[in-house]
């Protein structure tokens, strides 16, 4: 196995023709699939077998809502309490397998999805609602997570010898935690679900995947693929379900040692709360890793390329619908060329192709349900103090097909509206305008949450300024400031936005394990090996 | 002929060396700003990042203060490590009785550096250049810069500047003797169609081709109308696919397939250069009207390299300088074959590739008023001098537009002017050797791409043009 070699699985080069047309004969295939079969099904699976249940959830396209996706069994608690069991039951043998055996069974995950990219590419346009080059880029990162947290583990996995002294030997090493709860959102339904269940995996843990609602198809392939890999039945169970059912009960639950939430700042506290509650029968502390929100700002300086800005805006802030922790939603002009910027990020933002993610042409698709959309477009419509800056189009004749939010702009906004304050999960951007850059970091920085963040800008001394004094996780100069690379750009934030811990990152996988400490003192009757 | 064609590249050659040495000391004898800088950034490496960042942000600042403020962050520091009395020189301009004057010099030498490379901020002011072109038996082909396209507003705009740019030149140029002409006019456009359409897209492929040929075909008629020459500009991977298509839906259209020549660019740097240049050709058999090819070596290899790099695909670009002459040389001789279905275009600054074309073209017999050579305006008089003194025609690429759209297009020539690889700096700033820089390129050696330039397309080659 190849240590220190990893590279980012490469994302899809779609000005080749061929990949185009590639992908769109599949995700056609996949189309008639669905309206052949009466939709997909998903359903727990525990231990290997396919559970049914009551509780039957239907998925429609979030593009198309008459479209039925696929319907999933929900668990129920007793499912759950299966699913704790068998990981019980599966975690001497799996924790007790070299890590380099893991790894490689964790690497087998990642060619598989490979093989099946562009099903998986087009399970999430249709599922999640999301354009071409955001669902291909979603399978990539997912395939990225396999290979590097795999040679994560070889890295780390040996013991290590603390210092060298005569007559004893000290060694440090890492024990999994045992059972892992992953509860994950439906923004990145392959990415996110899949590194946060490979993290679990390859350090020995045995682990259960509570997927995101609406996006339990695309989790359901997942698991089933995880099985294929190599993953024995009792180290991994896949538990859809509801998250104030299936979701507290696992969190709640005296067998789990470890939850690993990514979504709202709301849910993801409550799971703090509750798991610092000692339940009878509970064995050990559990840990929580939360990935929560953003209220992400650009600062585009006085002296920034408008051009490059505008380009990093729109994308940041439309991008997949705004639905992503690190887009933007706050934009902090310097300067007086504030209404320039305005006037043409206005006239580009009215323009951008608004449609079904299944076309290729759409820039932005819809947002992932009606629930979302009802909670945007009266956000929206509720801004009687604010001024609307503009808001993009959408075609006549996808009215009533789906969850379309028009992109839109608000300008000079009050810093106390909730437009500047609250993460909003949509296609809503803040701007307002300051005289300073020292006042734009300020403003930035007043913020619950931590992310990512923005600069544009040409002065070596604010971009000096920016690298320590910006508080957030991921800082972007002069780029876009979604789309982090594993590897690359470990992701995740402090403050509100989550416990700070980096996705993709050196020290990611470490939070899943213990360090033990074992001191031998090799000294026996006045004789150690040390001397022969 | 008992001389070989390399002989020939090397008398021709040496004799333009001679002249150019004779004719000048630099090819930028206009631009003592220019010579200055690449002396300059030539000389002390350290500075080349620092002054082109702060070249490229100036025109951006408005204020005095904000442009000392630039000033001294960019330079101080590479200044004092250079030579500590230079950096009292930038610390005493920007005392305060200074500050003024140091601000409007700066911004004067870096106003001067641009108008070499920019024949005029707008098409009236250009005139009196294009004019002096044309005086000097020189044509010219103008190049509209500008910033992105973001919005529809922005495209529409740009489409309106070609529309209007062709009647300026029409009403304000010179008379010229037509049959020196291509075309009845010595009018003559290059347009970015990325510019031309916002959502422009490879995902967006039918209806970017659709709108881009709805407003090329808008440009070609007002063109047409004038009796002028249009070229297509070639751009970044990512978006040639839709270029080439567009000129060819409009081209082999029923309203422009009789039209003379309408221009296209091949990039030598591109591994599908060939591919794209027989691809070409057969266009123009079928449409039964040539077409003109401006054939490059690209000017996007850098940041070609930082996307392929960055996505982790293979490099669509030639990495290695010497294949993209290589290549130039190969597309020179199957360009030349072919003058019945198109008008070569050889536009580089480097000797020994021009001469190339021209020794291969007169060992074959084919004209003078068969192919043209071209260079960028500002960059390389001295070279187009020489060459059309020769009886070469020869065509001046000449931007037009405003400072701040401008700087990008400025900085690159700079960079150009001083890269290690730069013919210019090799040839007027270093003294290199002339049997160096007139040498034959090494063949491309990839096996893979060797496969493709000898055995594939020749075999095409051969069913349908003369090679």
């Amino acid at each position: 196995m190849n240590i220190g070699h990893f590279k980012n699985y490469p994302i899809t080069d779609f000005s080749l023709p061929e990949k185009r047309q590639f992908l769109e004969r599949q995700l056609q295939s996949l189309q008639s699939k669905i309206s052949g079969e009466n939709g997909l099904h998903a359903a727990p699976l525990i231990n290997g077998v396919e559970h049914r249940s009551e509780d039957i959830y239907l998925r429609y396209n979030p593009s198309d809502h008459s479209q039925l996706i696929g319907s999933t069994s929900f668990a129920t608690t007793d499912q759950a309490q299966l699913a704790l069991n068998s990981a019980i039951e599966g975690l001497p043998a799996w924790r007790a397998l070299p890590c380099s055996s893991r790894a490689s069974i964790i690497r087998r995950v990642g060619e598989l999805l490979e093989e099946r990219h562009s099903l998986f590419t087009s399970l999430l346009i249709l599922e999640a609602g999301k354009p071409f080059r955001e669902a291909d880029a979603d399978v990539a990162e997912a395939i990225d997570f396999c290979n590097y947290y795999a040679e994560e583990m070889i890295r780390i996995g040996q013991p290590i010898e603390t210092q060298e002294v005569l007559g004893e030997e000290n060694t440090y090493f890492y024990q999994p935690r045992g059972v892992v709860a992953v509860i994950s959102p439906w923004n990145f339904p392959l990415a996110i679900a899949c590194g946060m269940t490979v993290a679990g995996l390859v350090t020995g843990n045995t682990v259960i995947l509570k997927p995101s609602e609406q996006t339990s198809i695309v989790g359901f392939e997942f698991a089933k693929l995880v099985l294929e890999a190599g993953v024995p039945k009792n180290a991994f169970s896949f538990l859809p379900g509801r998250g104030e059912v299936i979701g507290d009960f696992i969190v709640r639950a005296p067998e789990t040692n470890m939850i690993v939430f990514t979504g709202s700042r709301e849910v993801g506290c409550g799971i703090i709360e509750t798991a610092a509650h000692i339940f009878p029968k509970q064995r050990a502390i559990k840990k929580v890793v939360a990935e929560l929100g953003g209220k992400n700002a650009i600062i585009v300086d006085d002296d920034a390329d408008i051009d490059d800005a505008l380009r990093g805006i729109i994308s940041s802030a439309f991008g997949y619908s705004g639905q992503k922790c690190s887009a933007c939603s706050r934009l902090i002009v310097v300067g007086s060329r504030y209404e320039e910027l305005l006037e043409r990020l206005s006239n580009a933002t009215q323009d951008l192709v608004v449609g079904p993610a299944s076309n290729g042409a759409s820039f932005m698709g819809p947002v992932v349900d009606e629930e979302s959309y009802t909670r945007i477009i009266n956000l929206i419509k509720s801004q009687e103090k604010a001024t609307l800056l503009c808001q993009g189009k959408i075609s006549e004749n996808l009215a009533g097909t789906g969850w379309y939010v028009p992109p839109t702009i608000f300008r000079d906004v009050d810093v106390a509206s909730p437009l500047w304050t609250s993460e909003i999960f949509g296609p809503v951007l803040a701007c307002i305008n300051v005289s300073s850059f020292e006042e734009a970091l300020e403003l930035a920085n007043n913020s619950e949450y931590g992310l990512t963040g923005g600069l544009f800008s040409r002065s070596p001394a604010h971009i000096e300024r920016a690298r320590d004094g910006f508080e957030v996780g991921n800082l972007y100069i002069n780029r876009s400031i979604t789309g982090a690379l594993v590897q690359r750009q470990p992701f995740g934030g402090f403050k509100f936005s989550g416990v700070g811990s980096k996705a993709g990152g050196p020290d990611y996988l470490f939070q899943f394990m213990e360090p033990r400490t074992v001191s031998e003192n090799t000294m026996r009757k006045g004789y150690t090996p040390d001397f022969t | 002929m008992n001389n070989t064609l390399e002989q020939d590249i090397s008398a021709l050659g040496k004799a333009i060396f001679s002249e150019l040495s004779a004719c000048t000391s630099s090819p930028l004898e206009r631009g003592y700003w220019n010579a200055l800088f690449t002396r300059l950034t030539i000389n002390l490496p350290e500075l080349r990042t620092s002054l082109f960042r702060l070249v490229d942000v100036l025109p951006a600042l408005d204020s005095d203060d904000i442009l000392l403020r630039h000033i001294s962050e960019y330079l101080s520091k590479p200044l004092v490590e250079y030579h500590p009395a230079l950096g009292c020189l930038l610390r005493l301009g920007e005392a305060k009785p200074l500050r003024k004057i140091t601000a409007a010099l700066v911004r004067l030498s870096v106003t001067e550096m641009a108008k070499v490379f920019i024949a005029g901020e707008t098409p009236l002011e250009a005139i009196p250049q294009l004019n002096r072109l044309l005086a000097n038996g020189q044509y010219f082909t103008v190049d509209l810069l500008g910033e992105y396209s973001l919005s529809e507003h922005e495209a529409l705009l740009y489409l309106k500047r070609y529309l209007e740019v062709v009647s300026t030149l029409h009403k304000h140029l010179l008379p010229v003797s037509r049959s020196n002409l291509t075309n009845g006019s010595s009018v003559c456009i290059s347009v970015k169609l990325s510019a031309l359409y916002s959502q422009i897209d490879s995902l967006n492929f039918e209806s970017s081709v659709n709108i881009l040929s709805e407003r090329l075909s808008q440009i070609a008629r007002a063109v047409e109308q004038v009796s002028g020459t249009l070229y297509v500009d070639a751009e970044d991977s990512k978006y040639n696919p839709i270029v080439y298509e567009t000129f060819k839906r409009v081209f082999g259209s029923e309203e422009f397939k009789l039209a003379s020549h309408p221009g296209i660019v091949v990039q030598a740097y591109s591994k599908d250069a060939l591919e794209i240049a027989n691809d070409l050709l057969r266009f123009a058999a079928n449409r039964r009207a040539p077409i003109a090819i401006r054939l490059v070596k690209g000017a996007y290899w850098d940041s070609e390299q930082v996307v392929a790099s960055q996505n982790n695909w293979s490099c669509p670009l030639f990495t290695v300088k010497e294949h993209s002459d290589a290549n130039f040389e190969e597309l020179s001789r199957l360009l030349l074959n072919n003058t019945a279905l198109c008008r070569p275009a050889f536009a580089s600054h480097n000797i020994r590739s021009l001469t190339h074309a021209c020794c291969y073209a007169e060992r074959n017999g084919i004209g003078n008023d068969k192919f043209e050579i071209q260079v960028l305006y500002g960059m390389a008089d001295a070279i187009a001098t020489t060459f059309s003194h020769r009886g070469y025609q020869t065509r001046f690429y000449a931007p037009i537009g405003k400072l701040i759209p401008g700087m990008g297009y400025l900085v690159r020539r700079l960079l150009e002017n001083s890269s290690n690889e730069s013919f210019i700096r090799q040839t007027f700033f270093e003294p290199t050797a002339i049997e160096k820089l007139l040498a034959k390129p090494a063949p491309i050696r990839c096996p893979q791409l060797a496969h493709n330039v000898e055995t594939e397309s020749e075999s095409e080659l051969t069913l349908s043009f003369h090679y």
